[in-house]
């Protein structure tokens, strides 16, 4: 993932620090995207009155946006419970990758005995768990769900930090034991530093995967007003256009803590090689 | 006092009829204030020896001692820094930083101002608040120096460390290093496979040949400091480049 400092290298002069026309350039690099997104749209939207789609079926997005508005509060108290739901199961998974990734690559002996259960996590069928951990818990409360979340998230988070504790360059090493440097400094300045961008990209896609668990947690059960249960209600009633509606705030949820797991990686990591690139395009 | 003090030291990789004897019989004393180069062909165990002298590795027979004391001691004593190939900087840090990482391992009082007598050392005092990727690998190989020397070492071992490096950059490095030696007076041990550098640079030349490893010459390069450009265009200079040339042809026939 790191590259070769070396390909960095052009000339003596320092490359790559910030220009001001460094954001106009990423609002440029913005532009395909969005245009593709609104141009997808009016297709959409033009696809549905020129072959006379049924709502049903596929509804008009201006039918979704009348229906998005007219159920505003109702979806948005739902995606507030959902979100609960998420997050918590997300941070408990978290915590809970990362403090297993640090167990196993400190000592040799935990990573034989907890590596096999922690892969095993990843084969659990989370649609079989789910109404089982909806039966261990209070029917109201929202631990069920975030259990479901936690198991889920726990499995890449913890197989990506670790990886990235582990996959040190190996001089890196050596010179942490001419210094005759301790374990918990070559923790603190070399392998947890270098597990950073490993993470990253292990919460951006927990941070997704989160929101998709909760709200399937949801159709099996528990309380009303969270938007899988929104979303399965309006399905049984055929009120399609308030489902959908329903599925954008989901979607706009999970875009939104993505953008903010982007925005942390970015701050708390100004050095990495990803955001090089970025600026010198 | 010697500072690296080695007898009949050998190392052996793997066991049994896969074993590799990388390094046998060495004798060896390094004098303090000396610079000595170790050149010889790929697998002739250069490196090898040069690890054991930091404890990196350990011997499989024979003793070796720095300072008086085991290598390992030395080691924990911190008695060497150790300049790679790679620079071996870590990314996340920025030139002052990277220095200052074996004062905070070592838990040294006033590190930015040891840091920053380092790059003035090794001028790269502008580039203090860079990242490494923002370097040239010259100045990178630097900054790995100043880190080397950043707690006073009495021993600078440097394994290959210009070999990545193009011809005029490493012709510069080597001015730049033998300036620090006479500066800083450390005891160098060099690891290079090129005759120019080992006679520019050294007070002796330590010739290896290979399977099994072992020291087939040791040549004086007693040419009169300091050296400049213009000792590159001696006779004296010449006439060392072609006996450390001639010792390792020698070294190459028996094996």
């Amino acid at each position: 993932m790191t590259a070769d400092p070396m390909d960095a290298f052009s000339g003596d002069l320092p490359v790559g620090t910030s220009t001001p026309s460094s954001l106009r350039v990423r609002l440029k690099s913005y532009g395909p995207a969005l245009a593709l997104f609104v141009g997808g749209l009016l297709v959409w939207e033009a696809a549905v009155r020129v072959f006379d789609i049924q709502a049903f079926v596929l509804p008009k997005p201006s039918t979704i946006l009348e229906r998005l508005i007219a159920q505003w509060s109702v979806i948005i108290a739902a995606a507030g419970n959902t979100m609960i739901e998420a997050l918590g199961g997300l941070v408990a998974g978290v915590i809970g990758g990362v403090i297993i990734a640090l167990i196993t690559v400190r000592w040799a002996g935990a990573r034989e005995g907890i590596m096999p259960f922690a892969i095993a996590t990843n084969s659990i069928p989370i649609i079989a768990l789910a109404p089982i951990l909806n039966n261990m818990f209070p029917i109201t409360s929202p631990v069920s769900k975030m259990a479901a979340v936690a198991i889920v998230v726990f499995f890449p988070v913890m197989i990506n930090t670790a990886r990235g504790l582990i996959e040190v360059d190996q001089s890196e090493l050596e010179l942490m034991r001419s210094y005759a440097a301790s374990p918990r400094d070559v923790f603190a300045r070399v392998r947890i530093p270098h597990a950073l961008p490993y993470f990253f990209s292990a919460l951006k896609v927990a941070t997704t995967l989160s929101i998709i668990v909760a709200i399937v947690a949801e159709y099996f059960g528990g309380p009303q007003d969270v938007l899988g249960q929104y979303i399965i209600g309006k399905a049984n009633l055929f009120v399609y256009p308030d489902a959908w509606a329903a599925i954008v705030v989901a979607a706009a949820i999970g875009i939104a803590l993505y953008g903010m797991v982007l925005v942390t990686e970015r701050l708390s990591m100004p050095w990495h090689v990803s955001f090089r690139a970025a600026d010198e395009k | 006092m010697s500072v690296v003090e080695a007898v009949n030291l050998g190392k052996t990789f793997g066991s049994g009829s896969e074993a590799v004897t990388a390094l046998s019989g060495i004798d060896l004393s390094i004098e303090s204030g000396e610079f000595v180069s170790l050149i010889g062909p790929s697998g002739c165990g250069k490196s090898t020896l040069l690890r054991l002298i930091g404890d990196l590795t350990r011997p499989s027979s024979g003793e070796i001692t720095i300072n008086g004391k085991s290598a390992e001691q030395a080691r924990r004593d911190r008695d060497y820094g150790i300049v790679f190939q790679k620079a071996t900087l870590l990314d996340w840090r920025t030139v002052s930083k990277n220095v200052e990482l074996p004062l905070e391992i070592m838990d040294e009082a006033r590190r930015s101002e040891r840091a920053a007598e380092m790059l003035e050392l090794v001028q790269l005092t502008d580039f203090t608040s860079h990242y490494p990727w923002q370097l040239s690998g010259g100045m990178q190989q630097r900054v790995a120096i100043a880190r080397a020397l950043a707690f006073k070492p009495s021993l600078l071992l440097m394994d290959e460390p210009f070999g990545a490096l193009d011809e005029m950059t490493r012709e510069l490095m080597q001015q730049e290093v033998l300036r620090i030696w006479a500066e800083t007076g450390t005891t160098v041990v060099f690891v290079t496979h090129s005759i120019p550098e080992a006679v520019f640079l050294s007070t002796r030349v330590l010739v290896m040949s290979a399977r099994p490893g072992q020291v087939s010459h040791v040549i004086d390069t007693s040419l009169p400091h300091p050296r400049t450009e213009d000792t590159r265009e001696s006779n004296a200079y010449y006439d060392k480049v072609t006996e450390v040339r001639e010792a390792l042809r020698q070294g190459e026939r028996k094996s």
